[in-house]
């Protein structure tokens, strides 16, 4: 009896100290050190009012896993070049580049645990990257989406500034998430300076956006 | 002494729709600044950081009160909900129908009556 006690205790310290060493250096861990002061990753999404957004010190990194690429993520963490042309929550201040870089192992650590996190709202493997003229009337004339967002033609890059640039989306970002936020903005980002365009557009129209986005380069 | 009751509850009345309304003035220029001034500018003289060189149709300067005069009440409501190409504007001026409310649409025209310091003639 008390053999079986001693065993099992040891067996139990045992398997902590061989699952600890790789808990410690888990990406999770890294996460709740250095990163959770300015993102949370626990959904839904938490904000119901303009403070609520503008008191965030950074966005919100709960559906991770089905909105980043994860290639893409694994580079930006370690060379983390503004998305936003101007500062988070700032319309006067440019973005002054100044993400906390992470070592190359923090980054894969990070990197697997971020895209675990992915959300239910985001249909996998319906939108395929496509290009229609359809779709870049849309995104050019027909609706404000240049207005806000900047993009890169022959070597230009134009547009607003007060949306995340979209140079280089369709590395960057999942095209299933781009249309799942198009079409259900509210559950990922409920109070944001971006319209909600649910009545202004069909699904089909939200589709070949979303397609058309995962062209840019 | 009723009368003074009276006049208590009218000086107290007074002062709280004044704080209200002061209250609906800060909220309308929360969402102003939020939603609006990345094109209108804060001031709201169409001077926001979206309109670069390539923004194709100057954002309306709410300031310039011979243009907003022009602007029915309705009007403005119907753009701020349904977009530019509703009163045959540019569609750089975005739908906001399925983002604000009604009462946040109303604040909003009051702030842009404010910023252009006038009516609809
Ligand atoms: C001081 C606050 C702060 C800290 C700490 C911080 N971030 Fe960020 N993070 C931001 C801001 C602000 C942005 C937006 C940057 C941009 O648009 O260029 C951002 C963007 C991101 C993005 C892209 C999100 C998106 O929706 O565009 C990811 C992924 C990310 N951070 C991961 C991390 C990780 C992992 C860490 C910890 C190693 C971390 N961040 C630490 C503030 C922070
Ligand atoms: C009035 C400005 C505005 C307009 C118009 C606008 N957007 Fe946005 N968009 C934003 C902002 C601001 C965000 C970021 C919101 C946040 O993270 O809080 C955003 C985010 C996005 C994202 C996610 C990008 C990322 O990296 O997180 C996509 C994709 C997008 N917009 C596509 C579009 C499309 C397509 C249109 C046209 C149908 C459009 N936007 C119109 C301001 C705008």
């Amino acid at each position: 009896m008390k053999l079986l006690a001693v065993t099992v205790s040891l067996g139990a310290a045992l398997l902590v100290t061989m699952t600890a060493p790789s808990y410690a250096g888990g990406g999770d861990a890294i996460f709740k050190k250095n990163c959770a002061s300015c993102h949370y990753t626990d959904g839904p999404a938490k904000e119901k009012t303009i403070a609520d957004q503008l008191a965030k010190k950074g966005p919100e990194l709960f559906y991770a896993g089905s909105k980043f690429q994860k290639g893409w993520l694994a580079a930006w963490l370690q060379d983390p070049k503004p998305i936003r042309p101007m500062k988070y929550n700032s319309l006067t201040e440019k973005n002054a580049g100044d993400h906390p870089k992470s070592s190359a192992g923090d980054a894969a650590a990070l990197t697997d645990y971020l895209m675990g996190l992915t959300s239910a709202k985001v249909a996998a493997g319906k939108i395929k990257a496509k290009s229609t003229p359809q779709a870049r009337n849309i995104f050019a004339k027909k609706m404000p989406c240049s207005g806000c967002h900047q993009t890169e033609s022959k070597g230009d890059v134009s547009g607003g500034l007060s949306g995340p640039s979209l140079v280089g989306a369709g590395k960057r970002l999942n095209p299933d998430w781009v249309y799942a936020y198009l079409t259900d903005v509210k559950s990922f980002k409920p109070v944001r300076d971006m319209p909600d365009f649910s009545k202004a557009m069909s699904p089909k129209d939200m589709e070949g956006l979303a397609a058309y986005i995962a062209t840019f380069e | 002494m009723s009368r003074f009751v009276i006049m208590i509850t009218m000086a107290l009345g007074l002062a709280l729709s004044a704080a209200g309304s002061a209250q609906a003035a800060d909220d309308a220029k929360q969402v102003f600044d939020f939603y609006c001034a990345q094109c209108h500018g804060e001031k709201g003289d169409g001077k926001g950081i979206n309109v670069t060189k390539s923004f194709s149709t100057d954002p309306r300067n709410f300031t310039v009160t011979a243009d907003m005069e022009k602007r029915s009440d309705d009007d403005i409501r119907t753009v701020i909900k349904d977009g530019g190409p509703a009163i045959s504007k540019s569609p750089l001026m975005p739908p906001w129908g399925a983002t604000l409310s009604d009462a946040e649409v109303d604040g909003l025209l009051a702030h842009i009556r404010k910023l252009c310091k006038c009516t609809a003639k």
